[in-house]
């Protein structure tokens, strides 16, 4: 009777081995050989999960390494980052960056500067709207301004430095208003908490939001982009410009490598980023998250960002 | 109603649809079997495997995964002591005194019975009411998420009765393990003394696995080498008796296992502590809880999967998701080019309500496959300890590495394996610890957006009736008894006299 106990034990063992086999791997000959892991500073479900996930597929579609996805979520994206940076010098780990890279270095003590590590593709933009719950009284952005000066506006924001808080402090001091924050840790929690109606305002990416848009559940009152968007779902939401509030701020999203690679493992990444923007599985991310499929390499993506947090700092006075 | 029925069984019950339903359960059943691995990982590592699939099928089998673990991580529990999933914990309680009685049988078999009730019950809610229950967990913010965290812990502490202070003790050392790592809304580390490792914190998977795989078997090798347990057929297989006994459990532990699982956050782990901790106040059996009662196994057992079937509500309903692993499930749609939200239900109707009749079958499956393996595994105990030990540490170090690839995890695995056993033979208990450890940073996470709604004064607090009524229920768990004991003590002496 023993016989088949113990072969259920053998045949678990077994897969517990193949699983803690699976992962981890030589880089002995090639530039990039093995299993690769795509790090996401965020836990699964939100914008920067969805966007490490397309770019984990696509790029195990034209490398056919078996890439897999791990969120290491924490610190508003700071546990993700400072984890990469041990990993410097190994080539088969990524990380799919936002403007987090910029802003938790600007406003944090870290111990990782946006030129810690290997910059490989920005794969486009993507900007915030401001949204409300459908019953609020508020029908353009100005009439939120205008309640934020006389009173108080409860405003949500997915982390400590993430791209709606940045979005938000650029709004206060162009306009002189102050919002009161509530710290949420997903794009999908601060959807619930304005459905829920426990903020007022909430400040995402159209990408996160166009399912409650086209609902009628929330209603967006305007657009923190340089222009009007071309997508249909959004295209009638005004900008921010024109509602008198002097701010467009672009999030990037891309992915990035740890510092320290060689020349030919960092070129290895750059042609296989550069394979995937060819693809379908590349034009279906960006439009089905609203994007803007502003694409840069390697040295243009590194001068982005620091043209960016440039500008980051000027914008938050420091 | 009828028309979306009959619309989903002809989604749901193409032979091709079934084929991978019953993959995904198997895959789910074997997935939350192992230490380590979760649902939520298991849900992640097989996705890309689904993408040759049609999104139906593929999205199908990935749901069986996140049911069919619920269903898996009791057997571990019961039989060695050793939970696969953090919301089979409180099952250990019980489960393993019915097998150490030679009861492994039935205590699977009731598992399996309840989770089925339990999945049934909360489907047929989901079916037919998920759009006003999702609105209705919106009400639910930080406030009212405060206060069920704080229920959800005393509820726990007071597990013990008498021992108030003990089970109080371990949900605090649970609460500070969970301080280390970044605290929620800020970036400022604590506790972690330089170490990435413990950026984010202390993973609870290898402190789960360290406290209960390790420390039982440090004790029991301290204790010396029992007698394997060698129980006869008969007692192997359930009785009518034991079902009957156990359905009020089942029931009650659906009923809070749904409204839990649908308000954000708390989910299955919450639930079944809750559900165990409300059955051994109102169970006829409650005497005998904690020595292996079969109800102490239904009700847990029940209210952990009404909630992992509850938190489809939010995620299907709203496009919110209601957990982790339905966060990953959301992510799988936006992957296969379907946009989640409210809307979901109207534009993809083929879709919905075929995932939703397959969740029907994959539970008839998973109770087919489960009742008659109940008596098989359970045989597994016939091995004897000197064998079956290797096996527990071999996995359990192996279910650690595998989490993370890490070999800090396994070193964690060895730290609180001893710490388990010191517990062990300080007979302090150890399921609160875990549940301090698992709500810790929602508690937090919910402290500090109660506190930043109020400006500052969590005084807010009391402009939430349903927070009230919450707190005000945990004041009375805490009280009640003292009073009930107080109140006996003064009327017995007179009764004597008369």
């Amino acid at each position: 009777m023993t016989s088949r106990p113990t072969t259920i034990a053998a045949a678990a063992v077994a897969a517990l081995a193949l699983a803690a086999c699976s992962s981890g791997g030589g880089t002995a000959d090639g530039p990039v050989t093995g299993n690769v892991t795509m790090v996401v500073p965020f836990s699964a479900g939100g914008g920067s999960d969805a966007s490490g996930r397309a770019i984990a597929s696509g790029l195990e579609g034209v490398t056919g390494l078996t890439i897999t996805t791990e969120n290491r979520e924490g610190g508003s994206g700071a546990v993700g980052y400072s984890y990469f940076l041990g990993e410097e010098g190994n080539p088969n780990v990524l990380l799919a960056a936002e403007t987090s890279l910029i802003s938790i270095p600007l406003s944090q003590d870290v111990e990782f500067a946006s030129t810690s590590f290997t910059p490989i593709m920005k794969l486009g933009d993507d900007y915030t709207l401001l949204v409300v719950p459908a019953d609020s009284p508020y029908e353009t952005c100005t009439d939120v301004i205008d309640a934020a000066a006389d009173g108080r506006v409860v405003a949500a924001v997915s982390g400590a430095v993430s791209l709606d808080e940045v979005v938000f402090s650029l709004v206060e001091e162009d306009q002189d208003v102050e919002f009161d924050r509530v710290p949420f840790e997903s794009g999908a929690e601060v959807i619930a908490g304005v459905l829920g109606g426990q903020v007022d305002i909430a400040s995402l990416n159209p990408g996160e939001v166009v399912g409650q848009l086209e609902s009628g559940d929330m209603r967006a009152l305007c657009s923190f982009s340089e222009e009007r968007y071309e997508y249909e779902a959004i295209a009638d939401v005004p900008t921010a410009v024109e509602q008198g509030i002097d701010v467009a701020f672009a999030q990037f999203r891309g992915f990035i490598a740890p510092g320290g690679l060689t020349e030919e493992q960092t070129q290895f990444w750059i042609d296989a980023a550069e394979e995937f923007a060819e693809t379908d599985a590349y034009d279906e991310y960006i439009e089905a998250n609203l994007m803007q499929p502003n694409v840069l390499y390697g040295d243009e993506f590194a001068e982005y960002v620091a043209g960016n947090e440039a500008d980051l700092a000027t914008a938050l006075g420091q | 109603m009828l028309d979306n029925l009959i619309l989903g069984f002809s989604q749901a019950l193409t032979p091709e649809n079934l084929l991978w339903c019953l993959i995904g359960v198997v895959a789910g059943t074997v997935i939350g079997l192992l230490p380590g691995l979760g649902a939520t990982t298991g849900v992640a590592v097989l996705l890309p495997l689904t993408f040759a699939l049609e999104p139906i099928t593929a999205l199908i089998m990935l749901a069986g995964i996140y049911y069919g673990a619920q269903y898996g991580g009791t057997i571990t529990s019961v039989l060695i002591s050793t939970p696969g999933e953090a919301s089979s914990v409180v099952t250990t309680l019980d489960g393993y005194q019915m097998a150490r009685k030679g009861r492994a049988g039935p205590a699977l078999a009731i598992s399996a019975i309840g989770s089925f009730i339990a999945a049934i019950i909360s489907l047929a809610l989901l079916v037919t009411l998920a759009p006003p229950l999702a609105e209705l967990a919106l009400g639910f913010g930080p406030i009212e998420q405060l206060a069920i965290m704080l229920l959800g812990l005393v509820i726990v502490v007071t597990f013990q009765g008498g021992a108030l202070v003990r089970g109080a003790m371990m949900a605090g050392v649970g609460l500070l393990i969970s301080t280390v790592g970044v605290a929620s809304g800020f970036t400022t580390a604590r506790f972690t003394f330089g170490s990435v490792d413990l950026l984010s914190g202390i993973p609870f998977v290898e402190v789960m696995i360290g406290l209960f795989a390790l420390g039982e078997v440090l004790h029991q090798i301290r204790v010396g080498a029992a007698a394997p347990i060698r129980a006869r057929f008969k007692d192997m297989v359930i009785r009518r008796k034991d079902i009957t006994d156990s359905m009020p459990a089942i029931l009650r532990g659906s009923g809070i296992g749904f409204v839990l699982g649908i308000l954000p956050g708390a989910g299955s782990t919450l639930a079944s502590f809750m559900s165990y901790g409300i059955e051994k106040r109102v169970s006829k059996n409650r005497a005998n809880f904690g020595k292996g009662a079969i109800e102490g196994v239904a009700s847990p057992e029940s209210a952990n999967n009404a909630a992992a079937n509850a938190n489809f509500v939010p995620t299907l309903a709203l496009g919110i998701p209601g957990g982790a692993t339905t966060a990953v499930l959301l992510g799988a749609f936006t992957i296969f080019g379907l946009q989640p939200g409210p809307l979901l239900f109207e534009t993809q109707p083929a879709l919905v309500w075929g995932l939703l009749v397959s969740f029907f079958i994959g539970n008839v499956l998973l109770l087919v496959l489960n009742l008659p393996l109940a008596p098989v595994f359970a045989q597994m105990l016939r091995i004897p300890y000197a064998y079956l030990y290797p096996i527990i540490l071999l996995t359990s170090v192996v279910g650690a590495f595998a989490v993370s690839n890490n070999l800090f995890s396994v070193w964690l695995v060895v730290l609180f394996g001893i710490l388990g056993w010191i517990l062990k033979e300080l007979d302090l208990p150890i399921a609160p610890l875990v549940l301090g450890l698992v709500l810790g940073p929602l508690l937090e996470k919910a402290l500090v957006q109660t506190s930043a709604l109020g400006q500052g004064n969590l005084g807010v607090v009391v402009t939430s009736p349903t927070a009230i009524v919450v707190l005000l229920g945990a004041v009375v768990l805490v009280v009640l008894p003292k009073v009930v004991v107080a109140i006996r003590s003064r009327r017995t002496p007179a009764e004597v006299g008369r």
